[in-house]
C-alpha cells in the first residue's frame, strides 16, 4: 500500500470513528446501571450490564409509542405511494385539460417549507376536532407527496409506450394498466421512494409534538423528548430511549443501506 | 375521439383526486390560513380576535425576532460552508475507489438517517458538563451548551456531524460523473493534482455544488429538533433558531398570530433561495465535451 | 391471479388492517361505566389517587376514574394545547400560577355552583384564596405545599462538626452578620477535602456541595425575596425590580459564583431535579425545598437526614406557600360524574388518601392530621415546614399572562444566575420584558 493510500485510509477510519463513536457510547451507557453510572466514571463499561433502563422505558409507555410510530409510518407509506402513483400516471400518460397547470401547482408547493404549515395546520385540525388523534398524524401526509409525484412522473414517462398500448389492446382499463404494467416496471423507484418516506416519517418530530399530547398517540421522538425532561439527569434511561428511537433505522440501514444511499442520490439530484 | 378525451379527463381527475385533495387541503389552504392568522391575536385558549397589522408591526420591531433571524443567519453561515467542504474532501477521498469505499460511504450517512431529535438528546449527554463523555475524557468540565460563545458553534457542529455523510454522497456522484478522459489528458500534460482539482473537477462540480449549497441553506433554516433537545433556544437566545422561535411563540408564549408572522417571513426568505436555485438550473450550461 | 394483482390486493388489505388497528387503538375500553379522567404531574401522588379512586368506585360502581400523569416540565404547555383543542381530561391539576388563563376564558366549571357554596369551608383557607378569581372559586384545593424548609444530610453535618440544631438559627445577609455563608463554606468540599474559601480550593472539582442555591422560584428565590422585604409580583404585574429582591438575588448569585458553595447554574438552570439528585446521592449537605420532595427523600436517601427551618433574612423569615387544586374542564361530557368525583376529592375521606403515605399535605382540613401522623410514625419531624407558616407568607405568583411573562424572564434569570450579568440592571430589564410579554 502506498503511503498516500495509507494516509487516505487513516483519514477514512478516523472519520468512521467520529461517526460511530457517539452511537457506540450511547449504546454502552444504556446498558449501564444508574448506580454504576453515578458512582464510577460515566465512561466505564457496564459491569454488570443491565436491562433495567429498558424496563423503565416500558413503564414509561415506550412500547405504545413504538407501536404508534410504526402504525403511522405504515399508513403514510401506503397512502403516499398509492396516491402518488395514480397521480403521477395521470400526469405522465393521460391527456386532459388543465393537466400541466395542475402539475405546476403541485411543483409550486414543493417550495412550501414544513415549518410554515405547522401553525395553520394545527388550527385547522383543532377546528375539525382532530387534535390528538391518529388521523391528525397521518392525514396531512397520506394523500400523496408532490415530490414523489414529480419523480414518478419522470419515471413513468420513460416506460415504453408499446407496453401500455399492448395492454390496452388486450382490453385493460386504466387501473389494470397501472397495476399490471406500470407498477412492476417501477419496482426500484418505488423502493427508493418508500425508503425515503419511512425514514422521514419515523423521525418526524415537530408535527407530532404539536398535534398530540398525553400518552395515547405519542410517537417515539416525542416520547424520547418527554423522557429527557421526566428522567432529568438520569442519563442511562434517556440513552436507552435514544437507542430505541435509533436502532430500528440502523437495522433497516444495515440491511438496505446500499439502496438508501442510492435513493438519496437518485431523488436528490432531480 | 371526443369520447376518448372525455373519458381521459374523467379518469385523469379521478386519479388525481386524492393528491389534489391533499395538496389543496394540507399545503395550499394552510398558506392562506397562515396569512389570515398573522392578522389575528390568539392564545390558544381564548377567542380569536382580529388585530390587523399589529402583529406585523410588533414582530418586525421585536428584538427577540431580530435576534432569532441573526442567529439563524449565523448558523447557516457556520453550517453550510463547513459541511460542504468536509463533504467534498470526503468525496475526493472516496472517489479514488480504494477497496472498502462502499462501506465507508454507507457508514457516513448513518447520522443523517437517524432522528435528529434522538441525535440531539444523545449529544446533549455527550456534552453534559457533569456526566458527559467529553467532560470525562478531558478531565474537567466545560459548559459547552450554556456558554454564550460556545453554544451556537456546538449546535452547528452537531448539525455538520449529522449532514456530512449526506453531502458526501452528492459530491461523490458528481465526481464520478466527470468523464475521466479530461482528467487523464490534463495529467498527461503535466498538471498537478491541485491544478486538476481547481480547473477541472471544481468547475464540473458546479451544479452539484450549487445543489448542495441551496438544499443545505433551506434545511439549515428549518432546524428545530436539534435546538429543542440540545439547548431549548440557548443561553440568552443564542441558539434560538427561527423554527424554534416560531414554535416557542405559538405553543410556549401562546402568541399564535405573532408566530404566523414569523412563519411568513421565513417563507418569503426561503422562496427567494429556492427561486435562485430554479433560475440557476434553467440557465445551466452542459459540459458535454464529446 | 397475476403477481401484480396479488401484490396490490395484499397492499390494500394491509392498509385496511392498519386503519382498523388505528381505530381500535383509539377506543378506550368500554366497561359500561362512565369514565372520568384526571390529569396531574406527580407520579407519587398519582399512586395515592389511584387508591383513593378505587375506594370511590367501590361507593359509586357506575363511575370509573382514570389517572393520567404528565411530566411537570411539559405539563402546562400540553395542558393549554389540550384544553384549547377541547380534548383534555375531565379534571386536571392547576397551580395558582396558571389559573388565570383557564378561569378567564370559561374553560373551568364554577365550583361554588357545582358543589354548593358551603363546600369550601372544609378546605384550607389560603388554598381557597389562591384559587379564587373575581369572586369565584375555580378549583377544589387538593394539596397545600406547606412552607419551605431545609433538608439536611446528618452524616455530612456530623463530619463537619456542625450540630443540626444550629441550622434553625441561620441567617443570611449581604452584610457581616451573615451566618449562612460561612456555614455553607464549611460544608463544601473539593476533591482534595479542602473546603470552600480555603486557599487552594478547586471550584472545578467539588465533590460535596453545601446548598442548592439556584434559579428555582418556589424552593429558593421567592423565599429570599420575601425574607429581604421585597416582592415578586403585584396583582397581575411583575414587580421584582425592588431593593429587597435585588439583595436576595445578589446574595444567591454570590453563593453560586463567588463562594462556590452551590453547583453552577449551568447545571441547575432549567434542570429542576439536579440538586435533589445531588442531595439524594449524598453529595449535598443542605437541600432547601418543600414537602413535595419529602416522600422521595424518605424513600431514596441512604444516609441519616432531618429537616430544619428556613434561614431567616434581613427582614425576617418568609416562606412561599403554594397549593394545587383540581379543576373541572367545562368541556367535559360527564358533568354529573365529574361532580361526584370532585365531591369525593374535596371530602375528608377522599383527600385522606393523599396524606396517608405522606406524599403530600391534604388541603381538606379534616384530612390533614393523617399526614402528620404518618411522618411522626416514621420518626421524622415535619414541623419546620409548617412552623414557618406562622410567620409572614408570600403567595406563589400567578395572574393573567403569568406563563408568558415567566417564560420571558427565563433567559434573563439564567444569565444572572450564571453570574454573567449584573443583578440590578438584569432585574429591571427582565421585569420590563415580562410585563410586555404578559400583556401580549
Amino acid at each position: 500500500m502506498t503511503s498516500r493510500n495509507a494516509l487516505i485510509y487513516t483519514m477514512l477510519v478516523v472519520a468512521a470513528m467520529i461517526t460511530l463513536g457517539p452511537f457506540g457510547l450511547g449504546l454502552l451507557t444504556s446498558f449501564t446501571s444508574a448506580r454504576q453510572f453515578n458512582t464510577e466514571s460515566p465512561l466505564s463499561l457496564p459491569n454488570p450490564p443491565t436491562l433495567a433502563n429498558y424496563t423503565a422505558l416500558g413503564d414509561a409507555g415506550f412500547g405504545r409509542a413504538a407501536l404508534v410510530t410504526a402504525l403511522m409510518t405504515a399508513v403514510i407509506l401506503l397512502g403516499q405511494l398509492a396516491f402518488s402513483v395514480t397521480a403521477a400516471y395521470a400526469f405522465a400518460r393521460l391527456e386532459f385539460p388543465g393537466r400541466d397547470t395542475v402539475f405546476w401547482v403541485y411543483l409550486a408547493t414543493l417550495m412550501v417549507p414544513a415549518t410554515v404549515t405547522v401553525v395553520p395546520l394545527y388550527l385547522m385540525m383543532a377546528e375539525a376536532g382532530l387534535r390528538n388523534t391518529f388521523w391528525a398524524l397521518v392525514l396531512p401526509f397520506m394523500f400523496g407527496s408532490p415530490y414523489a409525484i414529480f419523480l414518478l412522473r419522470e419515471y413513468f414517462r420513460s416506460i415504453p409506450a408499446d407496453l401500455i398500448r399492448a395492454a390496452r389492446i388486450d382490453g385493460a382499463g386504466t387501473l389494470d394498466v397501472i397495476v399490471h404494467v406500470v407498477l412492476p416496471a417501477s419496482r426500484s423507484i418505488l423502493v427508493t421512494l418508500g425508503l425515503i418516506t419511512v425514514v422521514s416519517q419515523w423521525n418526524s418530530f415537530m408535527w407530532p409534538l404539536v398535534i398530540t399530547s398525553g400518552s395515547s398517540w405519542r410517537v417515539l421522538t416525542v416520547a424520547t423528548a418527554g423522557l429527557q425532561s421526566q428522567f432529568d439527569a438520569q442519563w442511562t434511561v434517556v440513552l436507552a430511549a435514544t437507542t430505541v428511537a435509533i436502532v430500528p433505522l440502523i437495522l433497516l440501514f444495515s440491511v438496505l443501506g446500499r439502496h438508501i444511499v442510492r435513493s438519496i442520490v437518485v431523488t436528490g439530484m432531480k | 375521439m371526443a369520447r376518448r378525451r372525455f373519458r381521459d379527463t374523467l379518469t385523469g381527475y379521478a386519479l388525481l383526486a386524492p393528491s389534489l385533495f391533499g395538496v389543496a387541503m394540507f399545503l395550499l389552504l394552510p398558506m392562506l390560513v397562515v396569512g389570515w392568522l398573522s392578522l389575528q391575536r390568539w392564545d390558544l385558549l381564548g377567542p380569536i380576535r382580529f388585530v390587523g397589522l399589529d402583529n406585523w408591526h410588533a414582530v418586525l420591531t421585536d428584538p427577540t425576532f431580530g435576534r432569532s433571524m441573526a442567529v439563524t443567519f449565523g448558523f447557516i453561515a457556520l453550517v453550510v460552508p463547513v459541511q460542504t467542504v468536509l463533504g467534498l474532501v470526503a468525496a475526493m477521498l472516496l472517489a479514488r475507489g480504494l477497496p472498502g469505499t462502499g462501506f465507508f460511504r454507507t457508514l457516513y450517512v448513518l447520522p443523517w438517517i437517524c432522528s435528529p431529535l434522538a441525535i440531539a438528546v444523545l449529544w446533549r449527554w455527550i456534552l453534559s458538563p457533569t456526566d458527559g463523555a467529553v467532560s470525562t475524557v478531558l478531565g474537567h468540565r466545560i459548559e459547552w451548551l450554556t456558554d454564550p460563545a460556545l453554544a451556537l458553534p456546538l449546535v452547528s457542529a452537531v448539525t455538520v456531524w449529522t449532514n456530512v455523510g449526506y453531502v458526501t454522497l452528492f459530491f461523490l456522484a458528481g465526481i464520478l460523473a466527470i468523464p475521466s478522459d479530461v482528467d487523464d489528458a490534463a495529467r498527461i500534460d503535466g498538471a498537478t493534482a491541485w491544478q486538476r482539482f481547481r480547473r477541472i473537477t471544481l468547475p464540473m462540480l458546479r451544479p452539484t455544488l450549487f445543489f448542495v449549497l441551496v438544499t443545505g441553506i433551506a434545511s439549515a433554516a428549518q432546524v428545530f429538533d436539534t435546538v429543542y433537545a440540545l439547548t431549548g433556544g440557548g443561553p440568552d437566545g443564542r441558539t434560538d433558531l427561527i423554527a424554534h422561535r416560531i414554535y416557542a411563540e405559538a405553543f410556549g408564549s401562546a402568541a399564535v398570530g405573532r408566530a404566523a408572522v414569523m412563519a411568513l417571513v421565513l417563507f418569503v426568505l426561503l422562496i427567494g433561495v429556492t427561486l435562485v436555485q430554479h433560475i440557476y438550473f434553467r440557465r445551466r450550461v452542459s459540459y458535454d465535451l464529446t | 391471479m397475476k403477481h401484480s394483482t396479488r401484490f396490490v390486493t395484499a397492499l390494500a388489505a394491509t392498509m385496511v388492517v392498519l386503519l382498523v388497528s388505528a381505530v381500535l387503538m383509539g377506543r378506550t375500553q368500554d366497561t359500561g361505566k362512565t369514565v372520568v379522567t384526571v390529569r396531574l404531574w406527580d407520579a407519587q401522588v398519582a399512586a395515592a389517587y389511584r387508591s383513593s379512586f378505587a375506594e370511590f368506585t367501590r361507593r359509586h360502581p357506575d363511575i370509573e376514574v382514570r389517572v393520567d400523569v404528565v411530566a411537570y416540565a411539559s405539563y402546562f404547555d400540553s395542558l393549554r394545547t389540550d384544553v384549547a383543542g377541547g380534548g383534555a381530561d375531565d379534571i386536571f391539576w392547576l397551580s395558582n400560577a396558571y389559573l388565570a388563563g383557564y378561569a378567564d376564558t370559561g374553560r373551568l366549571l364554577d365550583i361554588g355552583k357545582l358543589l354548593g357554596d358551603g363546600a369550601s369551608d372544609a378546605w384550607d383557607a389560603s388554598a381557597n384564596q389562591q384559587f379564587t378569581r373575581n369572586g369565584t372559586l375555580w378549583a377544589v384545593p387538593q394539596l397545600t405545599d406547606g412552607g419551605i424548609a431545609v433538608y439536611y444530610n446528618a452524616d455530612l453535618l456530623a463530619a463537619a462538626g456542625i450540630d443540626p440544631a444550629d441550622l434553625d438559627t441561620l441567617r443570611w445577609s449581604p452584610d457581616a452578620d451573615d451566618t449562612l455563608g460561612p456555614l455553607l463554606a464549611r460544608l463544601t468540599l473539593d476533591r482534595h477535602g479542602k473546603h470552600a474559601g480555603a486557599p487552594g480550593f478547586d471550584a472545578g472539582q467539588v465533590r460535596q456541595w453545601g446548598y442548592n442555591a439556584a434559579n428555582a422560584m418556589q424552593d429558593i428565590y421567592l423565599n429570599y425575596i420575601g425574607s429581604a422585604g421585597g416582592q415578586f409580583s403585584d396583582g397581575d404585574r411583575f414587580a421584582f425590580d425592588n431593593p429587597g429582591a435585588r439583595k436576595a438575588f445578589a446574595y444567591l448569585v454570590r453563593l453560586i459564583n463567588t463562594d462556590h458553595v452551590s453547583p453552577s447554574a449551568a447545571d441547575t438552570n432549567g434542570n429542576g431535579d439536579f440538586s435533589r439528585n445531588q442531595f439524594l446521592q449524598g453529595r449535598m449537605a443542605l437541600f432547601q425545598s418543600g414537602t413535595y420532595n419529602l416522600a422521595a427523600i424518605a424513600d431514596q436517601a441512604h444516609f441519616r437526614w432531618g429537616v430544619a427551618m428556613l434561614p431567616s433574612g434581613p427582614d425576617g423569615r418568609v416562606s412561599v406557600t403554594n397549593g394545587i387544586a383540581a379543576a373541572a374542564n367545562s368541556a367535559t361530557r360527564h358533568p354529573d360524574a365529574v361532580r361526584a368525583v370532585l365531591q369525593w376529592m374535596g371530602s375528608t375521606d377522599g383527600n385522606t388518601f393523599l396524606g396517608t403515605k405522606g406524599a403530600a399535605v391534604p388541603a381538606v382540613l379534616g384530612a390533614q392530621p393523617v399526614y402528620f401522623d404518618y411522618w411522626q410514625q416514621r420518626g421524622i419531624d415535619v414541623r419546620p415546614f409548617f412552623k414557618v407558616l406562622d410567620g409572614p407568607r408570600l403567595p406563589a405568583p400567578g395572574g393573567a399572562g403569568f406563563p408568558a411573562g415567566f417564560l420571558a424572564i427565563r433567559p434573563f434569570f439564567d444569565e444572572m444566575f450564571l453570574g454573567r450579568v449584573p443583578v440590578a440592571s438584569t432585574l429591571a430589564a427582565a421585569q420590563r420584558a415580562a410585563n410586555a410579554a404578559a400583556d401580549r
